[in-house]
């Protein structure tokens, strides 16, 4: 269906041209249609079949009414045509039962090929490691999901399907002017150079314009969807005018480059109509002429006439099939280019099952960089951390504390060196147990639009009522979800927008705590939410962290001080490590960081 | 035309009303579009005589004329550049006249959303908005730009076809007339069931955009608890509801549309067996029973699209109505007529007996009443969802109380010009917005005209300025969306820059220090000292460091003030400050305690950068 779906995604400006057009790439792309026919070819052919017969049966009308003019009417012979008639009638019929046929099939297939694609890619984007999504912006990526595959839409369900009946139109009709009478056809078809140059012509410059047009109507939603998140502050600083006014800027430039589209129509269009004018004259004064010395009868006149626009129809709407098919192609690469995308980050085909760890985890000697034109991040690093432990990582920002705790979940794999847990290699051990042993509590919990049941059940939809109750209590959460009006049914809203940042956290926690894990990691995971619910948290910790490896990462001195080990980074090193005393004993880097004036003033 | 989408007649009343009232979009521009009518009825006059003349051609031609003939193939021609000439002339004015109905509705609508209130934003997702003033704009503007002018041209070519029928031979015109109802019944019924399928898939279409959208925006959480596989499950689920529902319409379609094609065919075999008849039997002349062939293939184009355009009204109608919904929901927040300046004062703020509730019934605030001195700061702390964002919003007028009333300087905000008040109150919210914009035009996003000096003094005020010199481009470097990626504390000191650049009598900051290491907290905090200065400060604190700055605290529990005074005075009567405060004060213990440590020894005293 030609449904356009925009989303916030739609400040990217689609830019269809297309780069490659060279055989191997062409070659790729029709694979990768083909892959995706492949399973659907029973009725990809009946659909193929049906087309055929439907073109077939749409080419017949003229012919019989020239048979009905020149053997029925001009001979006077009522049963020839009636016989004419009833034929007429029943390839009517066929042409509707084919047309359904067609119609179905086609849509059949195309809808079917784009589900399997969007299948198709959201899993493969499943897959795709946490590098793809930082080197590529978020709204870039869910484009591929949307707009490219809109763009693919348009052409498989709409563009193919008009594609193939429109050249079955041209070259049908074209050999039946031929059959019927060659010199008439040759004189006839006189118009189409001018009518192909016109095109072409047309084509390029109103290409052209529309991708212009499209160009400024992105700015236009962009700056929409933006204002729209911004709305709060545009009214705080009671800028409306202002954001009207260049708004109201940005919709003018828009209407003028659309404008020179309808500059672009207004000229081709009725062109094309003068030409084909001109071939319906040229069919009357010549073949008058060759009527007027018997060469051609007036029946095959009048159905020149009908085929001469089953001629014209076809060329202008495969011109205007023209863009659809590049939109669609550049589409296609860039989905085929993100479908080649190896995910990083692999199980080995040996991989084990990480059965219930223990919890001892190593970093032995890791360096890291998180692509190889970047700095390094982690310069030989080395940690032993017990089963068991709590680990307050401390350091300043940029200091390496969150790389750490993406390289534990194995979001990334690391340059040099290896980390275990419970003396495996994270390499040969599968992603899915590795990481469904371990919760992560990020500093600003993203939630998902659905329930707040939904939500603490994420990592183990099959959670009781009872066990998501009990962790929201644990964390402190349940007093403010009783409050929401359905309770644990609310709908929170895209990314849990009916909650304020420290509910969102609540409900975070929550969620790693459903999952059991062996280990945890709290990224600043406390620093949105007020300190009495900190302290909830904490006391709820403190039973969740027993017997658990802990990564704790955070700023607050109340915080850390319980840790079991404390270590100290810098521009990725360990520079310190011990227990809170053994390092403020030490009085060095650890003492500096936290030895703040604002912190004494209190 | 039928609009009706629903059964009901009430419901039919009201698509009715909107259709009307989207037509009344065109008001503007009645002259083009009556004159592209005009041109449109001249160019399907121009093409009436071009096949009349076709068939008087056919007529030379069979009797033999040769000098008749060429005349007329002159006539063709000449009445050929006619009308393309005439065409020429409606596109064009049609496409200006199309054009500047989509600018005047987007900007109604984009007009409309800059006036609606803060709680219209919490209430509806941006996606939904967009999709609005996006999707259901686009049909809306097709249709009356272009749906419109074509329905009206195909209805006139059908009357005129209709009318010259008539004249030629009323008998052979019945024939071909009686299967016209026929050919709008079925286009009429297919759209009637198609509605509903096809505004289904796009609801689908746009769960399925939605849920891809979101779970590419959440990879980091599906990732962290493996639930790839469960994510594509539900995926694929929803997209087989989509896929089946499309194979609905679809099958509607392939249904409808061939049989749209068909039934002209029984005219079109009726000319050709009566007019074949009455020819062979010399009651018809050749060339009119040719003309009137081609006159019948003449409406097959327009009476097959009155169907569609019968469904693009309808789908316009409905994408109307939503976007309508956007148009008239009312402006809670509104001036009112003749709202006054804001009096000159030291910004002092008097909520009297303050309630608020949502629409919803939900309360947040109940009887409040508390005075901010003028140029002091006040922190407010409490639970999360003890009302304390919602206290602070009600200066700015972000809502509107339901109870009591809100005074600043002695005026009650809803007295005032938002113009006058709103820049006076400088707010940092939570999680900052920057806009897709250099680092400049977002500090001076109040006030334009700032000076670079100017706005270079609010990031040092804001201790901003040292980390703005290091960006890749300095106060030029692009931001937000588009731009650089900020880190939280980042954002915050470029929105704390952004308020002080208006110089506010009011400052509002709420939590704006929290998620920052100890040093940006610091910082934060230091530029803070300095921007409360002068200003009434409402302080939304959750840590004893920045409740330190205040000169006084409430305590909101449920909605209520559960206390308020001194640190001194609170530590005996609140149970809530005194645990804020033990917790805090582990905190200052430790630090002093560091200090001890740094100062004994050689270590460095102060946090290095």
């Amino acid at each position: 269906m030609k449904v356009w779906q925009p989303h916030q995604h739609l400040t990217r400006v689609g830019n269809e041209k297309v780069q490659d057009w060279s055989w191997r790439q062409t070659a790729r792309r029709l694979r990768a249609l083909a892959q995706l026919v492949a399973p659907h070819k029973g009725r990809a052919a009946l659909a193929l079949l049906s087309l055929l017969a439907a073109a077939a049966t749409g080419l017949a009308p003229p012919f019989l009414a020239k048979m009905a003019i020149d053997r029925g009417i001009t001979k006077g012979d009522a049963h020839v045509l009636v016989i004419i008639v009833i034929v007429f009638l029943l390839i009517g019929l066929a042409n509707w039962a084919t047309g359904y046929a067609e119609s179905y099939y086609t849509g059949w297939v195309g809808e079917r090929v784009l589900a399997d694609l969007r299948r198709k890619l959201f899993g493969h984007l499943q897959r795709l490691s946490l590098g793809f999504y930082e080197r590529n912006r978020t709204g870039v990526i869910v484009s591929r999901m949307t707009n490219d595959i809109e763009a693919l839409d348009q052409l498989v369900t709409d563009g193919v399907s008009t594609l193939i009946q429109n050249t079955l139109m041209l070259v049908g009709s074209a050999a039946i002017l031929f059959v019927l009478d060659w010199r008439l056809a040759l004189a006839t078809l006189t118009v189409m150079p001018l009518m192909l140059g016109a095109t072409t012509v047309f084509r390029v410059y109103s290409t052209r314009a529309y991708r212009a047009v499209r160009e400024r109507i992105g700015n236009v939603t962009g700056t929409l969807a933006e204002d729209i998140g911004g709305m709060r502050v545009v009214q705080a600083y009671t800028r409306e005018q202002e954001r009207v006014r260049n708004f109201a800027e940005l919709n003018e430039s828009y209407r003028e480059a659309n404008y020179r589209t309808v500059v672009w129509n207004a000229i081709y269009f009725p062109f094309v109509d003068v030409l084909s004018g001109a071939g319906s004259a040229i069919v009357l004064g010549y073949g008058g002429w060759l009527v007027f010395h018997g060469q051609v009868t007036i029946g095959t006149l009048v159905a020149f006439i009908y085929y001469l626009s089953n001629f014209f129809d076809p060329i202008q709407q495969l011109s205007q099939l023209f863009n659809t098919f590049i939109a669609a192609t550049a589409a296609l690469d860039k989905i085929m280019d993100v479908l080649d995308t190896e995910p990083e980050v692999v199980d080995a085909p040996d991989a084990r099952e990480l059965r219930r760890a223990a919890g001892h985890v190593r970093f032995d000697h890791v360096r890291f960089r998180y692509r190889p034109e970047l700095p390094e991040v982690l310069h030989d690093l080395h940690l032993d951390v017990p089963a068991g432990t709590t680990v307050a990582l401390v350091g300043h920002t940029g200091a390496g504390k969150s790389t750490i705790a993406k390289l534990l979940a194995r979001f990334y794999d690391p340059g040099e060196g290896r980390i275990t847990i419970d003396g495996s290699d994270l390499r040969d051990l599968q992603q899915r147990s590795l990481r469904s042993q371990l919760g992560i509590v990020p500093q600003e919990g993203f939630l998902f639009a659905g329930t707040v049941r939904d939500n603490i059940a994420f990592a183990r939809p099959d959670a009781t009522d009872k066990e998501i109750e009990a962790a929201a209590r644990a964390v402190g959460a349940l007093d403010f979800i009783e409050g929401l009006e359905q309770g644990f049914d609310t709908q929170l809203g895209e990314r849990g927008a009916r909650l304020s940042v420290g509910q969102r956290q609540l409900v975070a926690f929550a969620r790693a705590l459903v999952a059991d894990p062996r280990i945890l990691i709290l990224d600043e995971a406390t620093s949105s939410v007020d300190i009495s619910t900190e302290r909830t948290i904490e006391q709820a910790l403190r039973t969740l962290l027993s017997g658990r490896t802990a990564f704790v990462i955070a700023h607050r001195l109340s915080t850390i001080r319980n840790a079991d080990l404390i270590v100290v980074l810098e521009h990725g090193r360990v520079v310190e490590q011990g227990r809170h005393d053994e390092l403020l004993a030490r009085r060095g880097f650890y003492t500096s960081l936290y030895t703040d004036p604002a912190l004494a003033t209190g | 035309m039928d609009i009706a989408l629903e059964q009901t007649p009430a419901s039919r009343r009201q698509n009715r009303r909107t259709f009307f009232r989207l037509v009344g979009f065109l008001r503007p521009y009645r002259v083009g579009l009556a004159l592209s009518v005009v041109l449109a009825v001249g160019a399907q006059a121009a093409q009436i005589a071009i096949i009349l003349l076709s068939g008087a051609a056919i007529g030379a031609i069979k009797n033999g004329h040769h000098q008749q003939l060429w005349t007329l193939i002159a006539l063709i021609l000449a009445t050929g550049v006619a009308r393309a000439l005439f065409m020429s002339g409606r596109r064009f004015i049609a496409g200006k006249q199309a054009l500047g109905v989509e600018y005047d509705l987007r900007m109604r609508i984009y007009s409309k959303l800059v006036r609606l209130s803060f709680s219209f934003f919490d209430r509806h997702q941006t996606g939904q908005l967009l999709s609005r003033s996006t999707v259901d704009l686009t049909l809306v503007r097709f249709f009356l730009g272009y749906g419109l002018i074509f329905f009206a041209q195909h209805v006139l070519t059908v009357f005129g076809v209709a009318a010259v029928m008539l004249y030629l031979d009323w008998k052979l015109a019945l024939v071909t007339i009686a299967v016209t109802p026929l050919i709008i019944a079925v286009a009429y019924r297919y759209s009637h069931i198609s509605h509903p399928v096809l505004r289904d898939v796009q609801q689908k279409m746009a769960d399925v955009a939605t849920s891809a959208e979101e779970n590419i925006t959440g990879v980091h959480v599906v990732k962290a608890f493996a639930q790839e596989d469960a994510e594509a499950e539900r995926f694929a689920e929803r997209n087989e509801r989509l896929f089946s529902r499309s194979i609905q319409a679809n099958r509607q379609q392939s249904f409808y549309i061939p049989l749209l094609g068909f039934i002209p065919l029984f005219a079109q075999a009726g000319v050709l067996l009566y007019g074949g008849w009455m020819v062979i039997h010399g009651q018809l002349a050749l060339q009119w029973f040719v003309s009137f062939a081609f006159l019948l293939n003449m409406l097959m184009f327009p009476l097959r699209q009155i169907g569609t355009w019968i469904g693009q009204a309808q789908r316009a109608t409905a994408a109307g109505e939503r976007i309508f919904e956007i148009v008239d929901e009312p402006e809670e927040i509104a001036e009112r007529p003749g709202a006054l300046e804001l009096p000159a004062g030291p910004g002092e703020i008097r909520f009297e007996k303050v309630g608020f509730s949502y629409a919803t019934g939900r309360t947040v605030l109940e009887d409040v009443d508390l005075v901010l001195e003028p140029g002091k700061t006040v922190a407010l702390i409490g639970q999360t969802g003890s009302g304390k964002t919602t206290l602070a919003s009600l200066v700015p007028r972000f809502y509107d109380v339901t109870d009591g009333r809100v005074l600043v300087d002695g005026a009650d905000v809803r007295d005032l010009e938002l113009s006058a008040l709103r820049p006076q109150v400088g707010v940092i919210a939570q999680d900052p917005f920057l806009f897709s914009a250099s680092v400049r035009e977002n500090i001076a996003f109040g006030r334009p005209d700032a000076s670079l000096e100017e706005v270079e003094r609010a990031a040092r005020l804001a201790q901003a300025h040292e980390f703005i010199e290091r960006l890749p481009d300095g106060y030029d470097t692009e931001v937000g969306e588009r731009g650089v990626t900020l880190s939280g504390g980042q954002r915050q000191r470029l929105a704390i820059a952004r308020a002080l650049l208006t110089d506010p009598r009011i400052l509002i900051l709420d939590d704006a220090t929290a998620s920052v290491d100890a040093t940006t907290e610091a910082q934060i905090r230091s530029g803070l000292e300095q921007a409360v200065r002068g200003r009434t400060t409402i302080v939304i604190a959750h840590r004893l460091s920045t409740i330190a700055l205040a000169d006084e605290i409430v305590v909101l529990e449920h909605g209520r003030i559960a206390a308020r005074g001194s640190h001194e005075q609170l530590l005996g009567t609140s149970a809530i400050y005194r645990e804020i405060y033990e917790h805090g004060l582990v905190e200052q213990e430790m630090a002093g305690r560091l200090e001890e440590h740094a100062g004994d020894g050689n270590g460095s005293g102060k946090a290095p950068r």
